[in-house]
């Protein structure tokens, strides 16, 4: 169901604070790492489905 | 002496003094004709003797939000799949291009309405057995609460809507819990390209488990075209997730088909009552639960020379912690340093939402100075509310 393009992990002060997920027509979401939240749930289950994420590190 | 009632009428004047009593008055004797204009009084109605069940639905009773289709604070494009259209109602589909749906002004004439929601078949599709086209409104378990839906206690509940089709024939939806008890149900249309309202009366499912949280307590759905693996016999409630009736009209098989909606309302009881019109603002607080645009009370500091840090509060607390996004192509307006910045961001850095407001750093400035202030200037139309928070089940 979702429109995922990309989904990358994001990192703030080398912590893993957010994804940011790329959806077919371009826009970004910025999704909070939150139980609940429908986007995020979405998420666990395109990782689930067997969707990678990509995932550069907490260096800044 | 007189005779009491001699002249064949006994005057009020004639009776003693509660000579009448209730025990010598026939049933149905004291008819709403015999009763003079005023006559019953607020003093003469006693504590409780009006309750709750002799009155047509008391207080706020619908469960749907924005049922009147009339705030679209998203701006969705008419090309939308698998995402929310006018607020709080979501369009899902197993393919994707099937639909133009717009916001529209076509409404039952008479009742009040501005907005309907209009959808028209872009490309016809024949609908497989996993296919579905539907249009939804989750509705937030603290406030389905009220219908003790899973216990002994579970209350009767009617959903009525305007609606209207270029096609005839039986049409289909399901109302139910996140994925284990459903109800699907039927509805009529009888002339084409013509508004009628529908309603539907359910008595409450007293199994399952039905969240009271803010998770999907109840999920409404309007099947557009729903395969043989996700429609059942309308009328019962069923075990699994169905999301329309079996037999049911495919709007999506017919090109360019046209079907609208608006007024939907779900509420307590065997009846359908008027649509509940509320007044504009107090809809718009029920959506920004779900969804906010923000960005016109922010303030901060330029913490490089093209990114500003900006925190702002909520306007309206949130079902749960959003997401952020940027508003597409939408300019914002800060005053720094005795002037002002005009740009439209490029991204947000970092953002860190809860459920009463949110701070992130906001990208594509230049030439800020770092550590000056900023404040939001959107001091134009063009320049309003570039963030979007939403919440959404």
């Amino acid at each position: 169901m979702q429109n995922f393009s990309e989904v990358e992990k994001e990192y703030f002060e080398g912590n893993f604070n957010n994804y940011i997920v790329t959806l077919t027509d371009g826009t970004k979401l910025y999704v909070p790492l939150e139980e609940g939240n429908k986007d995020y749930d979405t998420i666990q289950q395109w990782i689930a489905e067997g969707n990678t994420v990509i995932d550069n590190g907490g260096g800044e | 002496m007189a005779v009491a009632g001699a002249t064949g009428v006994i005057t009020s004047a004639e009776l003693a003094d509660n000579a009448v009593t209730t025990d010598k008055l026939k049933n149905d004797a004291v008819t709403t004709d015999k009763l003079i204009d005023d006559a019953i009084t607020n003093p003469k109605i006693l504590d409780e003797t009006i309750t709750d069940a002799k009155l047509d639905n008391p207080g706020r009773k619908n469960l749907i939000i924005n049922g009147d289709m009339r705030f679209n604070q998203r701006g969705f494009a008419s090309d939308v799949d698998n995402a929310y259209t006018v607020d709080r109602f979501v369009y899902q589909s197993s393919q994707g291009d099937k639909f133009t749906i717009t916001q529209d002004t076509d409404v039952p004439s008479g009742e009040g309405f501005v907005n309907s929601l209009k959808f028209v078949t872009a490309s016809a599709v024949t609908v497989g057995a996993s296919d579905y086209f539907m249009l939804s409104q989750p509705i937030e378990g603290v406030n389905s609460a009220v219908l003790n839906l899973g216990t002994a206690d579970a209350r009767t509940f009617t959903l009525s809507f305007w609606t209207r089709s270029s096609l005839t024939g039986t049409f289909g939806g399901a109302i139910g819990n996140a994925g284990t008890r459903y109800y699907p149900f039927t509805y009529t249309i009888s002339s084409a390209d013509t508004w009628e309202r529908k309603t539907i009366t359910i008595a409450g499912d007293t199994t399952g488990t039905w969240a009271t949280d803010e998770s999907h307590g109840l999920i409404l759905r309007f099947g557009l075209g729903v395969g043989s693996d996700k429609s059942e016999t309308a009328g019962a409630w069923a075990a699994g997730e169905f999301f329309s009736a079996t037999g049911a009209t495919s709007v999506v098989g017919t090109g360019s088909a046209t079907w609208y909606l608006t007024g939907v309302q779900v509420e307590v009881g065997s009846t359908a009552s008027d649509f509940e019109h509320i007044q504009y603002t107090e809809q718009l607080k029920l959506c920004e639960r779900y969804f906010e645009v923000c960005g016109q009370g922010a303030s901060g500091v330029a913490e490089a020379t093209n990114s500003i840090a900006i925190t702002e509060k909520f306007k309206t607390l949130k079902r749960g912690i959003p997401t952020l996004s940027l508003k597409a192509s939408q300019q914002c307006a800060f005053r720094h340093q005795a002037s002002d910045k005009t740009v439209t961001p490029t991204g947000l850095t970092a953002p860190t939402p809860s459920y009463r407001g949110f701070w992130t750093r906001v990208d594509g400035f230049s030439g800020l100075t770092s550590q000056g202030s900023i404040e939001s200037r959107n001091n134009t139309a063009s320049r309003g509310g570039f963030i979007f928070a939403d919440a959404e089940l």
